[in-house]
């Protein structure tokens, strides 16, 4: 195995040994099991003997202390949000608190069967069916679903209920799904998995939805909305109210995607303004870990219109206690495996309870100042695609920095030498060399302030056509740029094995 | 900072939501805020109010299974390095996150004997679903042909996922809990995309493939093999053997705890053909631009924010973090200890089987670690659940809980190497008195 020289990841910042590591099929291991296994070491039947694999897997058994350094080694070539700042748009990456990775590994909690008799689960169901109502308050949409298992599964749960309800009352035929150009792209991918068509709604100049173009594309084949509520520019869609005016006039709903939640939580309820249907990314707003891409969860939350039709099983508050309820004849029926993702959903719900009744607005005011605060002092050096305040989230571009012959992607990896993980990136589609910046509302103003400086200094440099290390960059991480076309060109998804 | 912004108060930064929206700060129906103590209080009372299994003998089943978890597979994933990571896309800062990936695309593959894996789905259910899916897309034919014998969760999920697509869901009736592999054969035709069976099946039966693949080369139909308990593979031939064109399941059983049903971990494996149709992540091979070698997230044209309405799924978070769980656990395990923890399981369920008093019966055929007991009538079985759960026994999920239609005197009963010889002891005695 080779060493490698020490590094420093950032800047000014500590230095440590980093070690290069192997693949695990790369170690010298003993093919002796490292581990004392419980249980009955008896015979196995003779029929299943018929079946006997004949060489192993091929999987390699490390000892303990092997095991454990390698994936502690490999731990440290990861940026985190315990090592620094995430400004990752439409990510909301915040701190998670770790009272929630305490509370949801208590034996009673993480070591329960999903088919134990109900009398002996009833605390979880309890926590769980507290979650429901609280997501229920918090949007204002009053029936709510755990079940989804993150984002985009939320989205075709939401559309299987409004197909289900159009059904309900005749109207079928309805499949057509207006999507404005800002959205997600899980939103039109969801749509197509539920089999409907989409259309695409042109945001305005200012980055909102056009009233005219809604309007146009409004008739009797719209089962609904899809909106993102503040959008993925960063602004509040102000005409809110007359939006869902029009699409509930036309006889379609009107879908939420709560990616955005975090600027709204504690202020305004999305119900209120007239959307029917909610998901809710728990992973975001309510800070459950990304875990390097999961899990997430994806509740969803409705009005009455679409409660009927919420995925069983569902959980109910009985006379006698709470229950696992599984029938019921209006139900779309189950949408995954179990009734939900529930260590995530309990650590959203521990969060929750910290914040409270009388705290939870800090978090969508805090977020927003932030961001806002994070465009004050970049709109001079950075292109800012549509004027005015923001919301939990600010858009920039690359424009200005183009005629100096630096890019959006340049600027991001050059963020990574001067210590901070890239903002969103092309994203939202709908303006060139989009950077999309969300500093939440867990960082404190002197990480916001050393970001913007970093910003401030790349600019300068563009200015002062210094762009060299702009380009080559990122030159102090484990690894520098990775060739992604030669990844996708001839794909290995695999470590072959020895023969 | 309200001043470098240029406004007075924090309200001004909310006036482009209209008036009438805005709620009152502290109006919400919520309890008032926790602190960490009363947090850990009501969640340690909450918890206090379940039973769990590290206190009683779990002989549960039917898709989440009781298995051991070494200490440092937790360990791992708190490590904030791997939980508050984000999704790997700046693959310079991510490289710990994607080697684990490739390690575990390559050990569940080879696991399942599969050319390929992605990097997880939600949890077996909705890889099934993804799996008939990506059949229906590679083929271009409309039906589904789904063995009864398939988990009765993974075929609803699969029913809902297919519902409002082009084409047609057969789902074809169980008997005598096994897999009736003759009408499996019957049923794939040259219109059908994929033929979905379970092995070791919904009942723990261990069947032969054979038959169901040549039929699938005659007809061009893809044939799609779930699993409940990856641990089985350490020890019996993987669904890959039978030339299975797409093998998904559970990975819970590789560390990750049963958590009341998740977070979980869906496994998606294929054939090297077939790569460019699967659904979700994946992670591949690749080399910085100093020539040393690295991982990065790859084929995203597959995917829905490249592909929007186009994509091979609308899938964006999945498993991540259940991933690095099951890395951890098969790197430490190896292919002995896969193996150990197989055969203990097995062992467990054969010694429970063969002490079973005459008038409860399990099902025939040749089971890994889980089997049907029947009973004479249902309060015969129920005075026996009642007795068990008093002795700190869960000792199988009623069958019809699962299965509607079925006659409620069955159990559908698991064992684990956490079952130790006294556990199947007092089983036994505890169905002794059921004579």
């Amino acid at each position: 195995m080779s060493s490698s020289p020490v590094k420093s990841i950032y800047q000014g910042g500590s230095h440590g040994l980093m070690h290069e590591e192997p693949l695990l099929f790369e170690h010298a291991h003993e093919a002796a099991e490292s581990i004392n296994l419980p249980g009955v070491a008896g015979d196995i039947s003779a029929g299943l003997k018929a079946f006997a694999r004949v060489t192993g897997p091929g999987i390699p058994g490390l000892s303990e202390p092997e095991t454990v350094r390698h994936f502690v080694r490999l731990s440290q070539w990861n940026h985190n949000i315990e090592t620094g700042f995430y400004p990752l748009g439409s990510c909301t990456m915040k701190y998670n608190p770790r009272v929630n990775e305490q509370v949801v590994r208590l034996p009673g909690l993480a070591n329960i069967h999903p088919d134990q008799p109900e009398s002996t689960v009833q605390g979880a169901l309890a926590l769980l069916h507290e979650l429901q109502e609280w997501l229920s308050e918090i949007t204002g949409l009053p029936c709510c679903t755990l079940q989804p298992a993150a984002g985009a599964h939320g989205e075709w749960t939401g559309l299987m209920l409004i197909r289900a309800a159009l059904e309900a009352r005749g109207e079928g035929h309805r499949t057509r799904v207006l999507v404005p150009d800002s959205a997600h792209g899980t939103n039109p991918a969801s749509a197509a998995l539920c089999g409907m068509s989409t259309v695409e709604i042109k945001s305005t100049p200012e980055g909102r939805v056009d009233l005219d173009e809604l309007k146009a594309n409004l008739d009797g084949n719209v089962a609904a909305l899809m909106l993102t509520n503040p959008n993925t520019t960063g602004m509040f869609e102000s005409d809110i109210a007359e939006i869902c005016k029009l699409v509930h006039e036309a006889g379609g709903f009107v879908y939420g995607d709560g990616a955005n939640l975090n600027a709204l939580v504690g202020k305004a309820k999305p119900g209120d303004m007239g959307i029917d249907c909610l998901h809710i990314n728990v992973h975001k707003t309510f800070s459950t870990p990304h875990g390097g891409g999961g899990p997430g969860g994806g509740p969803v939350v409705v009005c009455e219109a679409l409660a009927p039709f919420l995925p069983t099983p569902r959980i109910g508050k009985m006379e006698n206690g709470y229950a696992i309820i599984s029938e019921d004849e209006n139900s779309i029926g189950p949408i995954l495996g179990s009734i939900g993702q529930v260590g995530v959903l309990l650590r959203a719900a521990a969060y929750i309870a910290a914040f409270g009744r009388n705290h939870l607005h800090r978090i969508a005011e805090d977020a927003v100042l932030n961001a806002n605060y994070v465009l004050s002092r970049l709109k001079d050096a950075y292109d800012v695609p549509f004027k005015g305040i923001c919301k939990h989230e600010c858009l920039l571009t690359d424009e200005i920095q183009n005629r100096h012959g630096v890019k959006t992607l340049d600027i991001a990896k050059r963020l990574i030498d001067l210590g901070f993980h890239p903002m969103t990136v092309y994203f939202p589609l709908i303006v060139h060399g989009a950077m999309l910046i969300e500093p939440t509302e867990s960082e404190s103003k002197e990480t916001i302030d050393a970001f913007c400086d970093a910003m401030l200094q790349i600019a300068e440099d563009c200015e002062k056509g210094e762009t060299e290390a702009l380009h080559a960059a990122p030159l102090l991480p484990i690894r520098t740029r990775l060739d992604e076309t030669a990844a996708a060109r001839n794909p290995v998804l695999v470590w072959p094995e020895e023969k | 900072m309200l001043g470098a912004i240029g406004v007075s108060d924090i309200n001004n930064l909310f006036t482009d939501i209209p008036a009438g929206f805005h709620i009152e700060p502290g109006s919400l129906d919520l309890p008032d805020a926790l602190s960490e103590a009363a947090i850990v209080r009501k969640f340690t009372c909450a918890s206090e109010q379940n039973r769990h299994a590290g206190s009683t003998s779990c002989f549960l089943g039917g898709g989440t299974y009781h298995h051991f978890i070494p200490a440092i597979v937790d360990y791992v994933i708190s490590r904030g390095e791997f939980l508050t990571a984000y999704t790997p896309y700046q693959p310079e800062i991510s490289q710990g996150t994607l080697q684990v990936l490739f390690e575990f695309q390559t050990m569940a593959a080879r696991l399942l004997e599969m050319d390929i894996s992605n990097a997880s789905m939600y949890d077996a259910a909705t890889s099934v679903a993804e799996a008939a899916l990506m059949a229906k897309r590679v083929t271009r034919r409309a039906r589904t042909v789904i063995a009864g014998s398939v988990n009765p969760r993974y075929r609803t999920v699969t029913r809902n996922y297919l519902l409002h697509l082009e084409g047609d869901t057969v789902e074809l009736p169980s008997e005598n809990f096994t897999t009736d592999i003759e009408a499996i054969v019957a049923a794939i035709t040259p219109e059908t995309a994929s033929v979905i069976v379970q092995y070791p099946d919904f009942y723990g039966t261990v069947y032969d493939l054979a038959d169901i693949r040549k039929k699938c080369d005659e007809t061009g139909t893809l044939m799609v093999v779930a699993f409940s308990d990856a641990t089985a593979f350490g020890l019996i031939r993987a669904p890959g053997s039978f030339g299975a064109d797409i093998v998904v399941g559970s990975g819970q059983s590789l560390g990750i705890p049963m958590g009341f049903g998740g977070p979980h971990l869906g496994i998606f494996t294929c054939t090297q053909k077939l790569l460019r149709q699967m659904p979700g992540r994946v992670c591949g091979l690749t080399q910085d631009a100093n020539g040393k070698r690295g991982f990065v997230l790859t084929l995203s044209t597959r995917e829905q924010h490249i592909r929007r309405e186009k994509a091979t799924s609308n899938i964006c978070s999945n498993q991540g973090l259940m991933c690095t769980a099951a890395a951890t656990y098969m790197a430490l395990m190896g292919d002995a200890g896969l193996k150990r923890v197989a055969e203990n399981s097995a062992a467990a369920l054969k010694m429970l089987v063969d002490g079973l008093p005459e008038n409860v019966t399990a099902a025939g055929g040749a089971h890994y670690n889980e089997t049907v007991l029947s009973f004479t009538d249902q309060t015969t079985r129920d005075g026996f659940l009642t007795r068990a759960e008093a002795a700190g026994i869960f000792a199988g999920i009623p069958l019809e809980k699962l299965e509607k239609d079925i006659e409620p005197k069955h159990l559908l009963v698991a064992a684990t190497e956490m079952i130790e010889t006294d556990d199947v002891t007092r089983y036994l005695e505890l169905l002794g008195g059921a004579q």
